[in-house]
């Protein structure tokens, strides 16, 4: 009990800290919202008016003065609610709308393809790691290539390949915009459709460390007695295989998925850009241009408490699969 | 950054862009290509730049996504790129008195709102007193006192002289239905989801990934021959070339690479070259608001001036897209009756003038060292010029530019900042030179660019925030002039010249901006499918996907042709 006691304990100053960090970093940043706007504006051509300027401060309630610790209480306070503020970039859209819009398309794709990458994976590596010295172990190169390329450029060359030229997968964007969003049969096809290219490249491209960290611990799992013992007693290959030799040395990658699954919100940026995917990551990017504050702060929190939450869940978990932490 | 950043482009081959035509034709997202009463109903698909999804929200006065004069409609159209008089939309005819401080409005008989009601005075009174007492949502620095003696005349009367001010209140004040309206707690943070309007068009449904309108049938012009617009969110000019390349889209403004063979590259697809933003070198010119640096000295900006090589600039770094550009700042091809016989150059020259380059640095007292750089009391002639990391034309441009003015004695570093650094820098006048463009205002007139960033009232001193003025240039004579000009009516071409020449020889003799070359905005369009795009002989309006309410005057226009 007092090991999950210090766990939460543990968590919850993290949280403070984050929390903290989140209102401060944004307001270091150059510029400020009103300026932004505005240069958009003239940028666009259209005509940017001394008066445009005190118009936007009043809307968006830049103009106050209050003082910075005055700020972080009053966010403080506002968090504790719930309340996450108006995004400035999406005026005047509150940002806990903003994200919800954006975090189910992020969770659902990135998710799903961490998640088979994680799957695949593994198994690969379990395989390989088994039948070491025996044609499989070409796989671990391979796959090292295929990570080893920039991200974007991998996802952009698929793009052109399977998008553009033999055009089996749409190019861009989450659904058919002619479709109706919701629970029905054609717009979920649509959705899947659309994110069968985008979650190739994710799985593609990261499914190779996954391989040849389970394949190096299978490997040195395989020496140890314990799985000698069992070949001598005579026990199936198969039981060797999974039971003495995969569970022990799956252990770190179950660390690790949990740190991958936090990092499913930030990750996407990329993939958003490249298939032009509704996401949390265009948003993020967007707030982040647009000197958004209030938006990068609702962002930043929901991949704070995204990370911790990961982590808590994995180590309690470990507690559990692994009897040595408890103590 | 719309219209300025270039991603890294994918160029595939030409064939593969037209397999992907017919492969994405039958999937597309192009919708009913069925025929109704034997007009085609097809959707005009556009791109604005849009890098994430939508958020709802259709108040003119605040939105950024949509229904500026497609929903809701000013009183008349100013075209920036015609010196022509304004057309008359939600209103007929307006006049002025003699000393500017009264604006009588006729108002257009027979509009009715797309919900069926009709379109009266009092609408257009509600709207002004609306941005009277919502000073958040007056952008435009509206303070007059609108009355309406009937239903189809509203009369608005100022404290001053406000000639210059009518374009604002005549072509940027988007009029809004009293009997929706009044019961709208806050109208500066309604998102309006629902918009009636007297438009052209009505929205028709709303989706983060895409909005649509539909033709207005009740429309007081006709119903437009387009009957359904898109607007779809990608995630930049990337994805909008990949969409264009696909002919998933058939209206976009923005950089394509090889411009010049659009016809070539996307069949079906032509693209237009919309001279409008004047690209300068801003410099922090003036000492007495805290401006330090080389930069400082008017000679050293005539020499930059004198040694750019103009159509090396234009052919390496936009494809040949910018024109040339007037040293007084007049938009040439518009305010050509209005560019100044004074100036000594009309149009700067395209090709560089070394001597006259160096003649300006040596009367200013420069010598050159055997570095080949020149130097004045042992202070090289070195400046920094700040842009915007990644954009790349700007950034070409600018390396360009180093090179030329290398060969002139003068040494130019390039330094990239984020945009938002650049932009606080930009306000606050923490810089030498910035590479930026001047924009135009509310009319054909340019009055406007001259009292933006050439007035004292719109800078600061370096440190504080300018408004617009980032040069720090301040003189009385241009203020006098830009004063002058506020209290004479804008058809009095002849009064306002002596004022207009004023200002331009004092632009070129102290060149706070040293011009570079005329932006071309460029748009890409379906020809193919739709007709009555605007031209280069007809430019009826801004032909830029993002310029509103220009965007609804071109769709207004369009027609299907059926293929």
């Amino acid at each position: 009990m007092r090991y999950y006691l210090r766990k939460v304990a543990f968590y919850l100053v993290a949280l403070w800290a984050a929390l903290t960090l989140n209102f401060l970093i944004p307001r270091m940043m150059p510029g400020d919202p009103v300026d932004i706007l505005l240069a958009k504006l003239q940028q666009r051509g259209g005509s940017v008016d001394p008066a445009t300027r005190r118009a936007y401060e009043l809307l968006l309630g830049t103009d106050t003065h209050e003082s910075l610790l005055h700020q972080y209480l009053g966010y403080l306070g506002n968090i504790a609610q719930g309340r996450l503020g108006v995004s400035v970039s999406d005026f005047p859209a509150p940002v806990s709308s903003v994200i919800a819009t954006s975090l189910p398309w992020t969770v659902a794709l990135v998710g799903l393809a961490t998640l088979l990458s994680v799957l695949l994976g593994t198994g690969l590596g379990v395989l390989v790691g088994w039948r070491r010295g025996s044609w499989l172990d070409s796989l671990v190169p391979a796959t090292t290539v295929l990570s080893a390329v920039p991200y974007f450029w991998l996802a952009l060359i698929l793009v052109a390949v399977f998008g553009s030229a033999l055009g089996w997968f749409p190019l861009l964007g989450g659904y058919d915009v002619t479709l109706t969003p919701g629970v029905n049969g054609p717009f979920l096809g649509s959705a899947v459709y659309h994110g069968v290219l985008p979650a190739i490249t994710i799985v593609v491209s990261s499914a190779g460390s996954w391989l040849l960290g389970t394949r190096n611990m299978m490997v040195s799992t395989l020496a140890e007695d314990y799985v000698l013992t069992a070949w001598a007693k005579g026990l199936r290959k198969r039981r060797i295989m999974v039971w003495y030799a995969a569970r022990n040395a799956v252990l770190p990658t179950v660390a690790g998925f949990a740190i991958s699954l936090g990092f499913v919100v930030a990750g996407s940026v990329v993939t958003e850009q490249v298939f032009a995917y509704p996401g949390i990551g265009s948003k993020l990017l967007q707030a982040v241009q647009g000197n958004d504050y209030a938006l990068m702060q609702g962002i930043f929190l929901v991949i704070t408490v995204a990370v911790l939450g990961a982590n808590l869940l994995v180590d309690l978990l470990y507690g559990l699969v692994d009897p040595r932490v408890r103590t | 950054m719309m219209g300025k950043t270039r991603g890294p482009g994918t160029r595939a081959s030409a064939v593969l862009a037209a397999a992907a035509l017919v492969i994405t034709g039958c999937s597309s997202s192009n919708g009913g290509q069925g025929t109704t009463n034997g007009a085609p109903d097809v959707t005009l698909v556009a791109y604005t730049g849009q890098s994430s999804d939508y958020q709802v929200n259709f108040n003119p006065y605040s939105s950024n996504i949509g229904g500026i004069g497609t929903i809701f409609e000013p009183l008349f159209y100013f075209n920036m790129l015609r010196a022509a008089p304004p057309e008359p939309r939600l209103a007929t005819a307006y006049s002025w008195n003699s000393d500017g401080t009264q604006l009588s409005v006729t108002l257009r008989e027979g509009v009715k709102w797309s919900d069926g009601q009709p379109f009266t005075a009092r609408d257009v009174l509600f709207t002004l007193d609306m941005l009277s007492r919502h000073k958040e949502m007056n952008g435009i620095g509206y303070d007059g006192e609108a009355t309406a003696p009937d239903d189809t005349h509203v009369v608005i009367t100022f404290d001053r002289p406000s000639f210059v001010f009518g374009p604002q209140v005549l072509g940027r004040v988007y009029i809004v239905p009293e009997h929706k309206w009044k019961s709208v707690a806050d109208p500066a943070t309604d998102t309006v989801a629902g918009p009636v309007g007297t438009g052209p068009y009505t929205l028709a449904e709303f989706k983060p990934q895409a909005f649509t309108y539909a033709a207005n049938p009740a429309y007081w012009g006709g119903a437009p021959a387009v009957k359904k617009v898109r607007f779809l969110a990608l995630s930049g000019n990337q994805s909008g070339e990949q969409a264009l390349r696909a002919g998933q889209i058939d209206w976009q403004s923005a950089p394509i690479p090889d411009v010049k063979n659009v016809e070539k590259n996307y069949p079906g697809y032509k693209a237009l070259i919309t001279p409008l933003n004047q690209m300068v070198l801003t410099t922090c010119s003036n000492p007495a608001l805290g401006c330090t640096g080389p930069q400082t000295d008017p000679a050293v900006r005539h020499a930059i001036y004198y040694a750019l090589n103009r159509t090396q600039i234009n052919s390496l770094a936009f494809e040949g897209t910018s024109s040339e550009i007037s040293p007084g700042f007049g938009l040439l091809g518009r305010d050509t009756a209005v560019i100044s016989g004074a100036l000594r150059d009309r149009i700067a020259p395209m090709r560089p003038d070394l001597a006259k380059a160096q003649q300006a640095l040596q009367d200013a007292g420069y010598s050159k060292g055997s570095d080949g750089f020149y130097a004045k009391g042992g202070k090289p002639l070195s400046l920094t010029v700040k842009t915007v990391a990644g954009w790349a034309d700007y950034i070409t441009a600018l390396s360009t530019m180093s090179q030329q003015l290398k060969e002139a004695g003068i040494r130019l570093t390039v330094e990239q900042l984020s945009w938002n650094e650049w932009t606080a820098q930009r306000q606050s006048g923490r810089f030498q030179l910035i590479m930026d463009s001047l924009n135009q205002g509310p009319a054909p007139d340019p009055y406007y660019l001259y009292s933006y960033f050439f007035g004292t009232a719109g800078t600061a001193k370096v440190g504080d925030k300018a408004g617009t003025n980032w040069s720090r240039f301040s003189d009385p004579k241009a203020d006098e002039a830009l004063d002058a000009l506020t209290r004479l009516d804008p058809k009095d071409t002849a009064a306002r010249q002596k004022y207009f020449d004023t200002i331009q020889v004092e632009a070129e003799q102290a060149m706070p901006y040293i011009p570079v070359l005329t932006q071309g905005t460029v748009t890409e369009y379906h020809d193919a499918k739709f007709t009555g795009w605007p031209t280069e002989a007809d430019p009826y309006a801004m032909p830029a996907v993002w310029q509103a309410p220009d965007n609804a005057e071109v769709l207004k226009r369009l027609r299907p042709t059926g293929k």
